[in-house]
């Protein structure tokens, strides 16, 4: 089916950006990549009277070393993020989870600002997102600011974006190669069912899970009852605290036990995994 | 689906019960709720504009409250069409005195097709205890403003 009609504005700088999205307000829709809007307006799911493409603006794409953080530019598509050689030698955890999103062209053409933006329950980044504890700057009429990761997911597709703000750059802290994600995939879409990001550095591991609830969140009961413990028995006791706390999703394709489940099994895998790369 | 509600309200029985057909609160209460008139006696004609994030389609419906039992218990069945698809079901509600509060039970059985149901049944159940959740939370703050405005 075709979109609905909409006004089309293609700005070159971000301020353009934020003034055409301050004039139109919740009726402009910010276009990146397009693999989540396109899909949603083509079904009439989603109609918004004005797109403000923002795929043109360059200086948001690049991905470099910010002193001790790696910048990830908001229009970085899943594939050059997976293919950063910075963010495999700085942050694996990143580059390893942006390859196994969707499938090739949607790697090829969706952006990291895009998902997260869009924040779909069942997006993989999320859960790396805060599990690094990665910090989104946002641009908007009143300047810049920066949202931490704990704070930027607020519920069902929602974040603390405000509709006349954007997504400029996502700032990850080097880690270890010492990571992993373990994702149980929706055979047809590649979407998560569960996806489970670790980062293990010195004696703390932090745990992301996206999938499972209507955000990704940190799972910090299995973080708490892992503590120092690196045993097979201390981690697949701390992974079957993985859902604890959450309200895990119901759909035709998981039910919320098997979500649970899942929850439980990919933390232990992930943390086998990159403890073994420790 | 079945939803299971639950919720506690600070105000009395009574006056929940009474948010509860009155279309005015009705109408501040549910989520993208543009229009809302009573057609006849516990028979109500609604305009939504609802969904998640971007995602919103506009509804027209209709709800009708029966089995009305002030202030324990009512029955609501309610059925909208839109561009999107349609969403037809049906709620117990039940009331209880909890302190000087109000506390809601109940379950909802919703059913949910067309284009919506096809494309979005990913979604539809966690959109739809978000939207549950929502209605409960304004109503909520509807009683409890007009609490601070009788003093």
């Amino acid at each position: 089916m075709y979109a609905a009609a909409f006004d089309y504005h293609r700005p070159s700088t971000i301020d353009e950006a934020i003034a055409l999205l301050a004039r139109h307000g919740d009726e402009a829709k910010v276009l990146a990549g397009g693999h989540s809007l396109i899909p949603a307006m083509k079904l009439r799911l989603a109609r918004p009277s004005v797109v403000v493409d923002i795929a043109r603006i360059a200086s948001l794409s690049e991905i470099r070393d910010a002193g001790g953080r790696i910048a990830v530019g908001a229009l970085a598509t899943h594939q050059s993020v997976e293919s950063s050689a910075l963010l495999k030698s700085k942050c694996p955890l990143l580059a390893e989870v942006a390859a196994t999103i969707g499938d090739v062209q949607v790697r090829n053409k969706g952006t990291i600002g895009g998902s997260l933006a869009h924040a779909d329950p069942a997006a993989d980044y999320p859960a790396a997102i805060v599990a690094l504890d990665a910090e989104i700057e946002v641009a908007g009429p009143k300047g810049r600011r920066t949202i931490r990761a704990a704070d930027f997911f607020v519920g069902l597709l929602e974040t603390a974006l405000a509709p006349d703000e954007i997504i400029t750059e996502i700032r990850v802290p080097a880690t270890p190669q010492s990571v992993a994600y373990e994702k149980t995939s929706q055979k047809a879409s590649g979407f998560a069912l569960t996806g489970v990001a670790v980062v293990v550095d010195g004696q703390a591991a932090r745990i992301g899970i996206t999938g499972v609830a209507t955000k990704a969140y940190r799972a910090t009961a299995a973080e708490q009852a892992l503590g120092a413990g690196r045993t097979a028995e201390t981690i697949a006791a701390a992974a079957s605290h993985a859902a604890d706390g959450v309200d895990p999703l119901n759909d035709i394709h998981a039910s919320s036990a098997f979500r649970a489940h899942l929850a439980q099994v990919n933390t232990r895998r992930a943390l086998e995994r990159a403890f073994s790369r420790v | 689906m079945k939803l299971p509600l639950a919720t506690s309200i600070a105000a009395d029985r009574a006056r929940v019960f009474a948010a509860l057909v009155d279309p005015q609160t009705l109408q501040r209460a549910i989520p993208g709720c543009e229009s809302l008139t009573e057609t006849a006696p516990g028979e109500y004609a609604a305009t939504l504009k609802v969904g998640v994030a971007g995602l919103k389609g506009s509804y027209k419906g209709k709800t009708t409250v029966s089995h009305q039992q002030p202030p324990d218990s009512l029955f609501l069945s309610f059925e909208g069409r839109g561009a999107p698809g349609f969403v037809r079901g049906s709620a117990w509600l039940a009331l209880a005195a909890e302190g000087d509060g109000t506390k809601i039970t109940g379950e909802a059985d919703v059913v949910v097709g067309g284009l919506i149901a096809s494309v979005g049944s990913r979604l539809i159940e966690a959109a739809a205890k978000k939207l549950s959740d929502d209605f409960f939370r304004q109503l909520a703050k509807v009683l409890t403003d007009q609490t601070a405005d009788a003093r």
